[in-house]
């Protein structure tokens, strides 16, 4: 047996690096890293600003199987500048969609029956809080070249999301990451787009005190995130956790896997300003006070339980299509 | 010289037939005028042709969120500017490629708004609403073309612009602003001395603002002179666009396309070997990762 990958398995996810989870998200034995550190192709930007650079350029990127799909999993490394997305990550992170598509389609153009040949599945953890600064003109661009692989994948490869980083998820990967198919949160997970900090600087303390770590988790938090439905699934922050959901995620039909999309099509619009008229005019203050319009009554339990009592026991955000209250 | 910062509403009719655009008309629809007015969207013609047109006026608040002001985009104008978007892709849903309208970007835009609201709802989904449906109209046969007039900044441009077939900018001299954050800000936040950084910037477009920095990266498809030719250069880049998409070469036009522009103008060659050694490894791989032709996918 894989001793290592037994032992990852009960740790903390938001404790392991990168490669560690690229690693323990796939099926023993079976990750294979692709422009790896050993080729050492580094940021050529960093050195004359005195910054050192990494092997992996802050993304492990590797093809493995997760479940019984065969994956292309990336994993960015929020202790390498903040997980800033650079010219190289950008690339890898564009490339490794592009080459999930090139390898369904190597997969159907075998003639074996579409069941036996499996389904190829992208699998991202989002560790970052968007465009690295010191190459951000590459990095903007990269973002965009994401989104466009993105929407070339849409019924063809399903995307599905991880964040339960230390960082989280923010800047232009919050919204990459609110374009998958399916997002999987753990309580540790923060999504959003303007980081609290950015938010105390421009606008000021009282419209954000970023200091206080419990608004903090509650605006962007996992458990949020699951309540107004951006988040499809909360899981313990274990590694184990988010390898079952994901390889449980990666074995559904791919129909099953779009229909939890909450962006996308048209009707998915039409459905979101919805939930933004609860919010014009100053109408809520905290995320609790939606949470209390969704019908919870007892806040502080729901935030105190454990993640499976406060997955059982949510409203949720009832989004209004059928078959979407299960 | 005329300068179109913080005024994208007027600069629709330097770019559509002057006089032609209908606002809050859409793909047959008409959208209520009191939502979300900054985002400024509607049909126009251009040498005749229908277009979609749409543009950010930085005049205008939103009295609904007031963190919507100076042309910040809130949730409710990237919504707006999505469903825009999917209205111009249902009108033309039926025609053949070389029908499929126009949609013209006209940027100005500072960024997204930053505020508690916008946390909690998550802005982020209407940023990436508006960019997928961009992307999706792209892939239909639409040709996006996006005319930078004042302001294209970080996530601002990322979802009104980045998914464009082609980007055309008006040059510095205009006041037009393309980047992510200042070199000041970059310092600060980076605590690289600033000094360095300008340096640096000198030789190596993939940090520091201005138009002609994004057009060495590919970020930008071409640099406009002057205001009179704008109209013609954007009609030139649709028929452009529909040649090559009648071709099927989807990945001529667009990011893709961009990315491979900074291959060839110099600017993006960490890029260029990123992809290059990303082939190689993946192909060495494939059959352990899939299998064999005859045994297939076996887990």
């Amino acid at each position: 047996m894989d001793d290592r990958w037994n032992l990852l398995q009960n740790q903390p996810f938001s404790r392991l690096n990168a490669r560690e989870r690229a690693y323990a998200i796939c099926n023993p034995e079976s990750f294979t890293e692709l422009l790896g550190p050993r080729l050492k192709l580094t940021s050529p930007h960093l050195p004359p600003m005195g910054q050192t650079p990494q092997f992996d350029d802050g993304v492990v990127v590797g093809l493995g199987t997760v479940g019984k799909a065969p994956a292309v999993v990336v994993s960015q490394e929020s202790k390498f500048l903040g997980g800033g997305v650079g010219e190289a990550h950008g690339t890898k992170m564009v490339m490794a969609i592009r080459l999930a598509l090139r390898g369904q389609e190597i997969l159907e153009s075998r003639s074996k029956s579409s069941e036996s040949r499996g389904r190829v599945a992208v699998v991202i953890s989002f560790d970052t809080g968007g465009v690295r600064l010191q190459e951000a003109n590459a990095g903007l661009l990269a973002h965009s070249e994401v989104m466009d692989a993105f929407q070339a994948a849409r019924g063809k490869v399903p995307i599905i999301g991880i964040v339960g980083g230390t960082v989280g998820c923010f800047g232009g990967m919050g919204f990459v990451a609110a374009s998958v198919d399916v997002l999987i949160m753990s309580d540790v997970g923060r999504l959003g787009l303007t980081g609290p900090g950015v938010i105390e600087e421009v606008v000021g303390t009282e419209e954000f005190d970023a200091a206080n770590r419990a608004l903090v988790w509650r605006t962007t938090g996992g458990r949020h995130r699951f309540i107004t439905r951006d988040a499809d699934f909360i899981v313990e922050d274990t590694m184990k956790a988010f390898r079952e959901k994901v390889a449980e995620v990666a074995s559904w039909p791919i129909e099953k896997i779009a229909s939890k999309r909450i962006i996308g099509t048209g009707e998915m619009v039409l459905e979101q300003m919805r939930l933004v008229d609860l919010a014009a005019n100053d109408r809520i203050q905290d995320s609790w006070d939606l949470w209390r319009q969704f019908g919870n009554e007892d806040i502080e339990y729901l935030w105190d339980s454990n993640v499976s009592e406060f997955e059982a026991n949510a409203r949720r955000w009832p989004r209004g299509r059928v078959g979407d209250n299960d | 010289m005329i300068n179109f910062v913080g005024r994208g509403r007027d600069a629709i009719d330097y770019i559509v037939d002057e006089g032609s655009f209908e606002e809050n008309l859409c793909g047959g629809e008409t959208l209520d005028p009191e939502w979300a007015e900054s985002a400024v969207v509607g049909s126009a013609t251009l040498s005749g042709e229908t277009v979609t047109v749409i543009a950010n006026d930085a005049g205008i608040a939103n009295p609904r969120f007031r963190m919507v002001y100076a042309g910040l985009m809130g949730l409710e104008e990237g919504f707006k500017m999505a469903h825009a978007v999917y209205l111009t892709i249902k009108a033309d849903k039926d025609k053949p490629l070389a029908e499929k309208r126009p949609i013209i970007l006209v940027v100005d835009t500072p960024g997204m708004s930053p505020g508690k609201v916008e946390e909690i709802i998550g802005i982020y989904k209407s940023t990436g609403a508006y960019q997928l449906a961009s992307a999706e109209a792209r892939r239909a046969g639409h040709p996006i073309v996006a005319m930078v007039v004042g302001r294209a900044i970080s996530g601002g441009f990322l979802c009104h612009g980045l998914q464009a077939d082609r980007i055309l900018a008006l040059s510095d001299e205009f006041g037009t602003m393309v980047h992510v954050m200042p070199l000041v800000g970059i310092a600060r936040v980076t605590k690289i001395n600033i000094m360095l950084l300008e340096e640096l910037s000198e030789g190596n477009p993939v940090f520091a603002s201005g138009v002609s920095h994004f057009y060495n990266l590919g970020g930008v498809d071409e640099i406009i002179e002057s205001v009179a030719d704008m109209r013609p250069r954007v009609k030139a880049q649709i028929d452009e666009i529909r040649r090559l998409k009648a071709a099927g070469e989807y990945d001529k036009v667009g990011p893709w396309s961009r990315l491979m522009s900074g291959i060839k103008r110099g600017g993006r060659k960490t890029s260029e070997k990123v992809i290059e050694l990303m082939e190689e490894e993946f192909n060495l791989a494939l059959s352990s990762w899939l299998g064999g032709e005859d045994d297939g996918f076996t887990p």
